[in-house]
Protein backbone atom coordinates (compact mmCIF):
# COMPACT_ATOMS: atom_id res chain seq x y z
CA UNK A 1 0.00 0.00 0.00
CA UNK A 2 1.00 3.27 -1.14
CA UNK A 3 0.44 6.86 1.10
CA UNK A 4 -0.21 9.63 -2.19
CA UNK A 5 -0.18 12.89 -1.53
CA UNK A 6 -2.63 15.05 -3.74
CA UNK A 7 -0.95 18.39 -3.88
CA UNK A 8 -2.00 21.60 -5.47
CA UNK A 9 -0.62 22.16 -8.37
CA UNK A 10 1.71 25.65 -7.45
CA UNK A 11 3.06 23.60 -4.32
CA UNK A 12 5.16 22.15 -7.07
CA UNK A 13 4.99 24.91 -9.95
CA UNK A 14 5.43 28.14 -7.98
CA UNK A 15 5.19 29.47 -11.91
CA UNK A 16 1.65 28.88 -12.46
CA UNK A 17 0.96 31.76 -9.46
CA UNK A 18 -0.79 34.23 -9.79
CA UNK A 19 1.47 37.38 -10.47
CA UNK A 20 2.90 38.57 -7.50
CA UNK A 21 2.12 35.54 -5.53
CA UNK A 22 4.96 33.41 -6.46
CA UNK A 23 7.29 32.73 -3.08
CA UNK A 24 10.01 30.45 -4.84
CA UNK A 25 11.07 30.06 -7.96
CA UNK A 26 9.86 26.69 -8.65
CA UNK A 27 8.94 23.79 -6.16
CA UNK A 28 7.90 24.71 -2.91
CA UNK A 29 10.64 23.09 -0.92
CA UNK A 30 9.87 22.26 2.74
CA UNK A 31 6.76 20.49 1.50
CA UNK A 32 8.66 18.50 -1.00
CA UNK A 33 11.36 18.14 1.95
CA UNK A 34 8.17 16.96 4.44
CA UNK A 35 6.63 14.69 1.63
CA UNK A 36 10.18 12.52 0.87
CA UNK A 37 11.07 11.86 4.53
CA UNK A 38 7.54 11.08 5.70
CA UNK A 39 7.69 8.59 2.14
CA UNK A 40 4.44 10.28 0.81
CA UNK A 41 4.41 9.83 -3.21
CA UNK A 42 3.18 12.75 -4.56
CA UNK A 43 0.22 13.32 -7.47
CA UNK A 44 0.02 16.93 -8.56
CA UNK A 45 -3.65 18.37 -9.16
CA UNK A 46 -3.92 20.81 -12.37
CA UNK A 47 -4.42 24.19 -11.47
CA UNK A 48 -8.01 25.69 -12.50
CA UNK A 49 -6.89 29.33 -12.30
CA UNK A 50 -4.37 29.04 -15.03
CA UNK A 51 -6.34 27.21 -17.69
CA UNK A 52 -9.60 29.57 -16.80
CA UNK A 53 -8.18 32.82 -16.60
CA UNK A 54 -4.57 32.42 -17.19
CA UNK A 55 -1.00 33.60 -16.41
CA UNK A 56 -1.61 37.10 -16.31
CA UNK A 57 -5.01 36.47 -14.14
CA UNK A 58 -5.62 39.71 -11.57
CA UNK A 59 -5.30 38.26 -7.68
CA UNK A 60 -9.41 37.17 -7.05
CA UNK A 61 -11.49 36.70 -4.26
CA UNK A 62 -14.00 33.81 -3.85
CA UNK A 63 -16.67 35.39 -4.83
CA UNK A 64 -14.91 36.75 -8.11
CA UNK A 65 -14.75 33.13 -9.76
CA UNK A 66 -17.90 31.44 -8.08
CA UNK A 67 -19.39 31.43 -11.69
CA UNK A 68 -21.18 28.76 -13.25
CA UNK A 69 -18.56 28.52 -15.99
CA UNK A 70 -15.86 28.29 -13.48
CA UNK A 71 -17.48 25.58 -11.83
CA UNK A 72 -17.93 23.92 -14.37
CA UNK A 73 -14.31 24.12 -15.42
CA UNK A 74 -13.62 23.17 -11.79
CA UNK A 75 -15.97 20.15 -11.80
CA UNK A 76 -14.02 19.05 -15.45
CA UNK A 77 -10.68 18.87 -13.59
CA UNK A 78 -12.56 17.38 -10.35
CA UNK A 79 -13.69 14.38 -12.51
CA UNK A 80 -10.17 13.27 -13.53
CA UNK A 81 -9.10 14.27 -9.55
CA UNK A 82 -11.81 11.99 -8.60
CA UNK A 83 -11.20 9.14 -11.07
CA UNK A 84 -7.27 9.13 -10.03
CA UNK A 85 -8.22 9.56 -5.78
CA UNK A 86 -10.78 6.69 -6.16
CA UNK A 87 -8.18 4.52 -8.66
CA UNK A 88 -5.49 4.91 -5.46
CA UNK A 89 -8.13 3.91 -3.19
CA UNK A 90 -9.11 0.90 -5.29
CA UNK A 91 -5.12 -0.21 -4.64
CA UNK A 92 -5.89 0.30 -1.43
CA UNK A 93 -3.21 3.99 -0.87
CA UNK A 94 -3.90 6.16 1.74
CA UNK A 95 -4.74 9.49 -0.07
CA UNK A 96 -4.32 13.27 1.72
CA UNK A 97 -5.25 16.53 0.36
CA UNK A 98 -2.69 18.77 0.65
CA UNK A 99 -4.28 22.62 -0.98
CA UNK A 100 -3.44 26.06 -0.32
CA UNK A 101 -4.73 28.01 2.60
CA UNK A 102 -6.63 31.57 1.59
CA UNK A 103 -6.87 30.63 -2.15
CA UNK A 104 -10.51 30.96 -3.46
CA UNK A 105 -9.92 27.82 -5.67
CA UNK A 106 -7.88 25.73 -3.35
CA UNK A 107 -8.23 26.66 0.36
CA UNK A 108 -8.73 23.96 2.35
CA UNK A 109 -9.91 26.06 5.80
CA UNK A 110 -8.60 28.93 4.88
CA UNK A 111 -10.39 31.10 1.41
CA UNK A 112 -10.31 34.47 0.55
CA UNK A 113 -13.91 35.98 0.77
CA UNK A 114 -15.24 39.99 -0.26
CA UNK A 115 -18.13 40.33 -1.67
CA UNK A 116 -18.15 43.79 -2.50
CA UNK A 117 -14.78 43.71 -4.51
CA UNK A 118 -15.24 44.00 -8.13
CA UNK A 119 -14.23 46.62 -10.90
CA UNK A 120 -10.85 48.22 -11.50
CA UNK A 121 -8.45 45.87 -8.87
CA UNK A 122 -7.46 48.37 -6.62
CA UNK A 123 -6.94 47.42 -3.12
CA UNK A 124 -4.89 47.69 -0.06
CA UNK A 125 -2.46 44.92 0.89
CA UNK A 126 -3.88 43.46 4.05
CA UNK A 127 -7.09 44.11 3.04
CA UNK A 128 -9.24 41.35 5.04
CA UNK A 129 -10.07 38.54 2.57
CA UNK A 130 -9.35 35.89 4.30
CA UNK A 131 -12.42 33.74 5.86
CA UNK A 132 -12.79 30.72 7.04
CA UNK A 133 -13.83 28.34 4.73
CA UNK A 134 -12.60 26.08 1.49
CA UNK A 135 -12.03 27.03 -2.37
CA UNK A 136 -13.95 26.26 -5.05
CA UNK A 137 -11.88 23.29 -6.36
CA UNK A 138 -11.80 21.73 -3.02
CA UNK A 139 -15.45 22.15 -2.38
CA UNK A 140 -15.87 20.68 -5.50
CA UNK A 141 -13.77 17.72 -5.17
CA UNK A 142 -14.64 16.64 -1.75
CA UNK A 143 -18.43 16.75 -3.35
CA UNK A 144 -17.83 15.00 -6.17
CA UNK A 145 -15.95 11.94 -3.86
CA UNK A 146 -19.15 12.32 -1.63
CA UNK A 147 -21.71 11.28 -4.45
CA UNK A 148 -19.47 8.76 -5.67
CA UNK A 149 -19.71 7.11 -2.43
CA UNK A 150 -15.59 7.40 -1.71
CA UNK A 151 -14.16 7.67 1.76
CA UNK A 152 -13.42 10.99 2.30
CA UNK A 153 -9.16 12.32 2.56
CA UNK A 154 -7.87 13.84 5.13
CA UNK A 155 -7.16 17.29 3.76
CA UNK A 156 -4.97 20.22 5.17
CA UNK A 157 -3.89 23.47 3.79
CA UNK A 158 0.22 25.31 2.89
CA UNK A 159 -0.12 28.29 5.08
CA UNK A 160 3.27 30.09 3.54
CA UNK A 161 0.97 32.93 1.76
CA UNK A 162 -0.97 34.05 5.14
CA UNK A 163 0.49 36.83 6.83
CA UNK A 164 0.20 34.80 10.35
CA UNK A 165 2.53 31.68 8.80
CA UNK A 166 4.90 30.51 10.97
CA UNK A 167 7.33 27.82 9.83
CA UNK A 168 7.94 26.32 12.18
CA UNK A 169 4.51 25.46 13.66
CA UNK A 170 3.54 24.31 9.70
CA UNK A 171 6.57 22.04 10.07
CA UNK A 172 5.27 20.49 13.41
CA UNK A 173 1.91 20.37 11.58
CA UNK A 174 2.00 18.84 8.45
CA UNK A 175 4.63 16.56 10.05
CA UNK A 176 2.11 15.40 12.42
CA UNK A 177 -1.08 15.34 9.61
CA UNK A 178 1.52 13.16 7.57
CA UNK A 179 2.15 10.78 10.38
CA UNK A 180 -1.21 10.43 11.18
CA UNK B 1 5.35 46.78 -6.85
CA UNK B 2 4.84 42.96 -6.08
CA UNK B 3 7.94 40.76 -5.31
CA UNK B 4 7.37 37.34 -7.64
CA UNK B 5 9.97 34.92 -7.67
CA UNK B 6 8.82 32.75 -10.69
CA UNK B 7 11.75 31.01 -12.85
CA UNK B 8 9.70 30.91 -15.47
CA UNK B 9 11.38 27.21 -16.33
CA UNK B 10 8.85 24.18 -16.11
CA UNK B 11 9.72 20.87 -16.14
CA UNK B 12 7.30 18.15 -17.23
CA UNK B 13 8.33 14.93 -15.70
CA UNK B 14 7.23 11.18 -15.82
CA UNK B 15 5.38 9.81 -12.78
CA UNK B 16 8.37 6.84 -12.73
CA UNK B 17 11.03 9.21 -11.96
CA UNK B 18 9.10 10.89 -9.21
CA UNK B 19 7.55 8.12 -7.30
CA UNK B 20 9.16 4.99 -8.36
CA UNK B 21 13.03 6.52 -8.16
CA UNK B 22 13.83 5.31 -11.63
CA UNK B 23 15.99 7.07 -12.53
CA UNK B 24 18.22 6.33 -9.12
CA UNK B 25 18.15 10.32 -8.09
CA UNK B 26 15.32 12.57 -6.77
CA UNK B 27 14.54 14.38 -10.13
CA UNK B 28 12.72 17.04 -8.31
CA UNK B 29 15.28 17.46 -5.39
CA UNK B 30 17.08 18.49 -8.44
CA UNK B 31 14.63 20.49 -10.29
CA UNK B 32 13.98 22.35 -6.68
CA UNK B 33 17.34 23.24 -6.43
CA UNK B 34 18.07 24.26 -10.19
CA UNK B 35 14.80 26.57 -9.86
CA UNK B 36 12.56 25.20 -11.91
CA UNK B 37 9.08 24.03 -11.51
CA UNK B 38 7.10 20.65 -12.05
CA UNK B 39 4.19 19.16 -13.65
CA UNK B 40 4.74 15.71 -12.42
CA UNK B 41 2.36 13.11 -14.87
CA UNK B 42 0.12 10.87 -13.94
CA UNK B 43 1.42 7.22 -13.59
CA UNK B 44 1.69 4.85 -16.46
CA UNK B 45 -1.04 2.63 -14.73
CA UNK B 46 -4.12 5.10 -14.41
CA UNK B 47 -6.58 3.81 -17.43
CA UNK B 48 -6.28 5.05 -20.51
CA UNK B 49 -9.32 7.33 -20.65
CA UNK B 50 -7.89 8.79 -16.95
CA UNK B 51 -4.48 9.48 -18.02
CA UNK B 52 -5.82 11.07 -21.00
CA UNK B 53 -8.01 13.84 -19.11
CA UNK B 54 -5.29 14.78 -17.07
CA UNK B 55 -2.69 14.92 -20.41
CA UNK B 56 -5.22 16.96 -21.64
CA UNK B 57 -5.23 19.23 -18.53
CA UNK B 58 -1.90 19.50 -18.16
CA UNK B 59 -1.31 19.85 -21.94
CA UNK B 60 -3.21 23.54 -21.51
CA UNK B 61 -1.14 24.23 -18.74
CA UNK B 62 1.64 23.64 -20.96
CA UNK B 63 0.28 25.76 -23.80
CA UNK B 64 -0.33 28.89 -21.39
CA UNK B 65 3.52 28.61 -20.54
CA UNK B 66 4.83 28.10 -23.84
CA UNK B 67 2.55 31.33 -24.63
CA UNK B 68 4.12 33.75 -22.29
CA UNK B 69 7.49 32.53 -22.95
CA UNK B 70 8.25 30.29 -20.57
CA UNK B 71 10.88 27.51 -21.02
CA UNK B 72 9.45 24.28 -20.70
CA UNK B 73 11.38 20.72 -21.08
CA UNK B 74 10.54 17.16 -20.53
CA UNK B 75 12.20 14.76 -18.58
CA UNK B 76 11.57 11.06 -18.59
CA UNK B 77 9.20 9.08 -20.14
CA UNK B 78 6.19 12.23 -21.60
CA UNK B 79 4.96 10.45 -24.97
CA UNK B 80 1.68 10.49 -23.72
CA UNK B 81 1.47 14.58 -23.81
CA UNK B 82 2.05 14.62 -27.76
CA UNK B 83 -1.61 13.97 -29.09
CA UNK B 84 -2.98 16.17 -26.58
CA UNK B 85 -0.45 19.01 -27.36
CA UNK B 86 -0.76 18.36 -30.91
CA UNK B 87 -4.46 18.87 -30.54
CA UNK B 88 -3.83 22.59 -29.18
CA UNK B 89 -1.46 23.37 -32.45
CA UNK B 90 1.61 22.25 -29.76
CA UNK B 91 5.05 20.84 -30.26
CA UNK B 92 6.88 18.76 -27.60
CA UNK B 93 9.24 20.42 -25.63
CA UNK B 94 12.61 19.27 -25.73
CA UNK B 95 12.86 15.93 -23.90
CA UNK B 96 15.76 14.44 -21.70
CA UNK B 97 15.73 10.89 -19.89
CA UNK B 98 18.92 11.87 -17.44
CA UNK B 99 20.78 8.47 -16.07
CA UNK B 100 21.59 11.24 -13.38
CA UNK B 101 20.98 14.07 -11.17
CA UNK B 102 24.61 15.61 -12.91
CA UNK B 103 22.69 15.21 -16.61
CA UNK B 104 19.71 16.77 -15.27
CA UNK B 105 21.25 19.79 -14.08
CA UNK B 106 23.49 19.71 -17.18
CA UNK B 107 20.41 19.78 -19.52
CA UNK B 108 19.09 22.14 -17.61
CA UNK B 109 22.06 24.97 -17.17
CA UNK B 110 22.17 24.96 -21.21
CA UNK B 111 19.08 26.21 -21.56
CA UNK B 112 18.45 30.05 -22.17
CA UNK B 113 17.31 31.57 -19.56
CA UNK B 114 13.89 33.05 -20.58
CA UNK B 115 12.99 36.92 -20.69
CA UNK B 116 11.03 38.08 -17.97
CA UNK B 117 8.54 39.42 -19.29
Amino acid sequence: MARVAFVAHCMLNQNAKVVGGALCRGIYPPLLRQLREEGWEIAQMPCPELTFTGLNRFWAVREQLDTLAYRRHCRRIVAAVADAVCAHLERGDEVVLIGLEGSPSMGVRVTSSDPARAGRPEWPDGAPELTPGSGILIEELLRELRARGAPEPRATGIRHTLPDFDPGAERAELAAFLRN
Amino acid sequence: MQTDERSRRVAVVSDDLVNADAGGFDVLDVLEQAGWGAIVLPPAWYPAELSGDLLAQFAEHIEEFLRHGYDVVCVGSCEGLSAPLAALGVAMPESRTPSGAEELLEFLDQRAMPAHG
